[in-house]
C-alpha cells in the first residue's frame, strides 16, 4: 500500500510552448513528481534507495534498536518551492534535518545540500530574494542558513558562538552555597575542568545564525515584505503571533497581534497582505497585522460541525457531545487565482472536507468541499486547480479507523468554474493516474509491511503513519500536562 | 509543592488564621516552595490575552480608573470594553521585578519612589502568596496614612520567559529587575535561564529606549553569560559601573544599592560572604529600518 501524501507543492513555469506544471507530493520519506508534460519521477531514486536499505541492513546491533524499518527513514513535514522556482525545500522529522533540492530541467530533483540541525525543523520559509532559508524548530528559535550553503561550510567551520567558549570554567564558585544540588553539580564540574570543556553535542557545523526565539514550540513562520520593509512572523503553542523585523534586524520585535485563546497553528497571507491564523480556537483570526488589529474572526469549527451534521455517515470524532468538539486547523492556502476577491481554502485535522472563505464577504464561509477522505494538503496549478491530498488509509472522518475500501485516490482535483465555485475537476484524473495511485513504494520496503492481512501489522503500519499525518491536535494543552521539553 | 498532609494542614490552618487578621505580615516558612519550576511547562498558568485585557485595577486598587464600581471586572454581562475600563488604571506599571521571590527587592523600593508602579512576577505559587499576603497586610497596616504606602506595588504569579508580551505594552517599562536569577548550571539546561539572546528581544520590547536591565548574581559563570548575551544584542549598551556605582545621587545608584542589599537572595550571599556580579544593560533606541 502506498502511502498518504503528508505535504504537497507545485509549481508552475511558462516555456515556449506555453505553461508547465509540475506536482511535488512527499510520500512519508519519498518525493513524488509528476509534471503537465507527462514527466514524473521519485526521489530518492531506485538505486540509491536500493543502496539505502543495503546500509540500513548493515549493523546488526543498531539495526535491533531502530525498528521496525521504515523508520529509519525520515518523513517529510514540509515542502516549498523558491519563489524563483529553481529549488524545493524540504524538512525532515526524525532527523532534523532541511534538505535544498535543485528542481533540474525535465523536473528532476537533485538534492544539493541536507543539513541536520540540533533540534526539528516545525515550519520554513524563505526570504523574498530566495537567499536566506528561515527556519523555525520545535525548541522556539528561528534560525536563519543560506539557500545554497557556502563552500566554507564543507571546511565544518566551527560557530563563533563555539570558538568564544574555548576554556572551560566551573559555573559555581565555592562561595556559591545554594543547595546541596547545586555544591554536587559544582563538584561534577570541578572534575569536568580537568577534562576539558564537554562539548554541546549535536552542534551543527554549517553556516546558521540565530535570530530570535520563543520559549515555546514554533508552529509556523512567515516571511513577508511591505514596501521595502521586510518582516519574520512566527507563530508558537501559546497562543502568541509575534511579528518581527525581517533580516538584517530580526532581533527587534514590532509588536504581537494578541487575541487567540489557543494555540496558533498556521499562518497564511492573504493577497492583500492580511494575515490569517488558525489553529485550536473555534475561528480563523483575519489580522491588520502592520498595527496588530483583528479585522474578523472566520467560523471554522462551526463550518466543521455543520458539514459533519449534513453527512451523518461520517462520525463525529466526539459524538456524545457536540459542546466538547474542537477543530484543529491543519492547514489555510490563499488562492493564488482572485483577481479581485481574496479567498483562502482551510483544511482541519481529521476532516474530509475543504472549506473556502472569503474574508470580509457575509457569510465569510463561501463552500465547503467534500473529500473522499482527510483533507492533507493542498497545492495548486494551472490558472484554476486546486490538487488536494486525502488521506486514502484512514476512514473519513477519523484519524484511527482503517478503511475498508481499497484504491481511494490519494489525490482530489477541484477548479474554479464559471460562477466562480469550486467544481471537481475529473479532466486530471487521467494525467494524475499515477501520482494518485502508484507512485512511491511506500510499504515494500520494508519487509511489506502493510497491506498484508496480518493485523498486528496493520495497526502498527497505521499507527506509524498517524504520526507522520495527525499531530496538530496534540498541541492542546492539556491540563497539568507537562509540555515535554523537545530535543 | 503541597507537602505531607500534616504539613500542609498546618499550612492551611495558618492561612486561615490570617485571613482574618488583615495586618498580620506573614511567615515565611509556611510558603516554601522547591526551587526550581519548570520554564517550559504549562502549569495550567493563568494570563490576560493581551496587557489591556489585564486585571490591574485588581492589583493596584487604589489606582483604579473606576474605583467604586461593584460590578466585577469578569461580570460576563459585560462587553469586552467594559470589562476592560473597569480592569483599567490611572498609570502604568514602569518597574518589573522578574522571579522576584520572596519579594524583598519591591518591599524595599515601594516606600522610594512612591509614585512609580511595581510588579513582581514570580512563577511559585505559594511563593507568590507569600509576597500577595504581605503586600496586602502593609497596605492595612498603612491604610490611614495620607501616602497609601504600598499601593505601588503588586504580584503576580506568572512564567515571564513565555508571557511577558501578555502583560506590557510596547516600551511600558522603563526598569526591569533581574536579581539573582536561577543558575541552571548544567549546559543541558541553559535554555531554561531567564537571559537569552532571544529573551534580551522581549525585554527590548517591553522596556522604552533610554530604559535598564538590572543584573545581579553570587555565580561568576551566569555573569558571564548574562553579560555575553546582552552585549552581543543590539538593542542593548552595557552600562559603565562609574553611573551606578561610587558617589552621588541618581535614581540608577539608588536602585542598584536596594539591588545589592534588599533582596533575600542578596541578604544569604552576604551571610555567606559570597560575591556578587552586577551588570546594567541600556536599551537603546531601535535603529532606522534598512533602506528606509
Ligand atoms: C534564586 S530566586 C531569586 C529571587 C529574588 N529575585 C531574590 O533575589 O531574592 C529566582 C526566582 O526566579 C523565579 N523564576 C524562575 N523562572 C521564572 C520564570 N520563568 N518566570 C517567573 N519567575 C521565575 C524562581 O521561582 C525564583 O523564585
Amino acid at each position: 500500500m502506498t502511502l498518504p501524501y503528508q505535504c504537497l507543492a507545485a509549481c508552475s513555469r511558462s516555456t515556449g510552448d506555453g505553461d508547465e506544471w509540475a506536482l511535488f507530493g512527499a510520500a512519508g520519506s519519498e518525493l513524488v513528481v509528476q509534471s503537465s508534460t507527462g514527466i514524473a519521477s521519485v526521489w530518492p531514486a531506485e538505486e540509491s534507495q536500493a543502496k539505502n536499505r543495503e546500509e540500513a541492513q548493515e549493523p546488526a546491533e543498531k539495526r535491533v534498536k531502530l525498528s521496525p524499518a521504515v523508520e529509519q527513514k525520515p518523513n517529510f513535514t514540509t515542502l516549498k518551492v523558491s519563489h524563483d522556482k529553481k529549488h524545493l525545500i524540504g524538512t525532515t522529522a526524525e532527523d532534523k534535518c532541511i534538505r535544498v533540492f535543485e528542481i533540474e530541467a525535465g523536473w528532476r530533483l537533485k538534492q544539493i545540500s541536507e543539513r541536520c540541525m540540533a533540534r526539528r525543523p516545525c515550519s520554513i520559509d524563505l526570504t523574498s530574494n530566495d537567499s536566506t532559508i528561515l527556519c523555525a524548530d520545535k525548541f522556539g528559535d528561528v534560525y536563519s542558513l543560506p539557500l545554497i550553503p557556502p563552500p566554507e561550510d564543507e571546511l565544518n567551520v566551527m560557530p563563533e558562538s563555539e570558538k568564544a567558549q574555548k576554556k572551560f570554567l566551573p559555573s559555581a564558585s565555592l562561595s556559591t552555597v545554594h543547595s546541596g544540588r547545586n555544591r554536587k553539580v559544582l563538584e561534577e564540574q570541578l572534575k569536568q575542568a580537568e577534562k576539558g570543556r564537554p562539548q554541546p553535542k549535536d552542534a551543527p557545523k554549517f553556516k546558521h545564525d540565530l535570530l530570535l526565539g520563543h520559549v515555546s514550540m514554533l508552529t509556523d513562520i512567515v516571511s513577508a515584505t511591505v514596501g521595502s520593509r521586510s518582516y519574520i512572523i512566527t507563530v508558537d503553542r501559546d497562543e502568541h503571533i509575534r511579528v518581527s523585523r525581517g533580516l538584517p534586524q530580526a532581533h527587534i520585535i514590532e509588536g504581537f497581534c494578541h487575541g487567540h485563546e489557543e494555540f496558533v497553528n498556521r499562518l497564511c497571507l492573504t493577497q492583500s497582505g492580511r494575515l490569517i491564523s488558525g489553529g485550536g480556537d473555534a475561528h480563523l483570526y483575519v489580522w491588520d497585522w502592520l498595527s496588530y488589529r483583528l479585522l474578523e474572526k472566520l467560523p471554522i469549527q462551526a463550518a466543521v460541525l455543520d458539514y459533519f451534521q449534513k453527512h451523518p455517515e461520517l462520525e463525529l470524532p466526539v459524538p456524545e457531545k457536540e459542546g466538547n468538539f474542537k477543530v484543529a486547523v491543519s492547514g489555510i492556502w490563499n488562492v493564488p487565482f482572485g483577481n479581485s476577491t481574496e479567498e483562502i481554502l482551510v483544511a482541519c485535522e481529521g476532516v474530509p472536507a475543504l472549506f473556502s472563505f472569503i474574508p470580509g464577504s457575509s457569510p465569510s464561509l463561501s463552500q465547503t468541499l467534500p473529500l473522499s477522505g482527510n483533507a492533507l494538503s493542498v497545492a495548486f496549478i494551472g490558472a484554476r486547480t486546486a490538487v488536494v491530498s486525502v488521506d486514502h488509509m484512514h476512514k473519513a472522518g477519523s484519524t484511527t479507523q482503517i478503511r475498508d475500501d481499497q484504491g481511494v485516490s490519494r489525490i482530489q482535483c477541484f477548479s474554479i468554474a464559471q460562477d466562480g465555485q469550486w467544481a471537481r475537476d475529473d479532466t486530471l484524473t487521467e494525467p494524475l493516474a499515477w501520482f494518485s495511485h502508484d507512485a512511491g513504494e511506500g510499504e515494500h520496503a520494508d519487509g511489506r509491511a502493510a497491506g498484508t492481512d496480518d493485523d498486528t501489522a496493520r495497526a502498527g503500519f497505521s499507527k506509524k503513519v498517524r504520526t507522520i499525518l495527525y499531530g496538530v491536535g496534540n498541541l492542546r494543552k492539556r491540563p497539568e500536562a507537562e509540555a515535554e521539553i523537545a530535543t | 509543592m503541597p507537602g505531607e498532609p500534616a504539613k500542609r494542614q498546618k499550612r492551611e490552618a495558618y492561612k486561615k488564621g490570617l485571613e482574618e487578621d488583615e495586618a498580620a505580615l506573614p511567615k515565611k516558612k509556611f510558603y516554601r516552595q522547591r526551587a526550581h519550576a519548570n520554564p517550559f511547562s504549562d502549569h495550567s498558568l493563568v494570563y490576560p490575552k493581551s496587557p489591556a485585557d489585564m486585571d490591574w485595577a485588581g492589583l493596584y486598587p487604589a489606582h483604579a480608573v473606576k474605583k467604586h464600581e461593584t460590578k466585577a471586572s469578569h461580570d460576563l454581562s459585560l462587553s469586552e470594553e467594559e470589562s476592560r475600563a473597569l480592569k483599567a488604571i490611572t498609570k502604568n506599571v514602569e518597574i518589573a521585578d522578574i522571579g522576584c521571590g520572596f519579594g524583598g527587592l519591591l518591599f524595599a523600593l515601594a516606600p522610594r519612589f512612591p509614585d512609580t508602579l511595581i510588579l513582581g512576577m514570580e512563577i511559585r505559587i505559594s511563593v507568590t502568596e507569600y509576597v500577595s499576603d504581605k503586600i496586602r497586610a502593609l497596605r492595612s497596616q498603612h491604610a490611614t496614612s495620607a501616602a497609601q504606602d504600598y499601593q505601588n506595588i503588586a504580584v503576580l504569579r506568572a512564567n515571564t520567559m513565555k508571557f511577558l508580551p501578555n502583560f506590557f505594552t510596547r516600551s511600558q517599562l522603563h526598569s526591569i529587575f533581574l536579581c539573582f536569577p536561577d543558575p541552571h548550571f548544567k549546559q543541558r539546561k541553559h535554555k531554561a535561564r531567564i537571559v537569552s539572546y532571544t529573551l534580551a528581544s522581549e525585554y527590548a520590547y517591553v522596556l522604552r529606549p533610554g530604559g535598564i536591565v538590572y543584573t545581579i548574581t553570587d555565580v561568576r559563570d551566569l555573569h558571564e553569560w548574562m553579560v555575553g548575551h546582552f552585549e552581543k544584542h543590539a538593542s542593548f549598551l552595557r552600562v559603565a559601573s562609574e553611573e551606578y556605582d561610587g558617589e552621588g545621587e541618581s535614581d540608577v545608584r539608588e536602585r542598584v544599592r536596594i539591588m545589592r542589599t534588599e533582596t533575600e537572595e542578596g541578604k544569604k550571599v552576604e551571610r555567606n560572604k559570597g560575591e556578587k556580579f552586577v551588570a546594567l544593560f541600556r536599551r537603546v533606541e531601535d535603529p532606522p529600518w534598512p533602506e528606509d
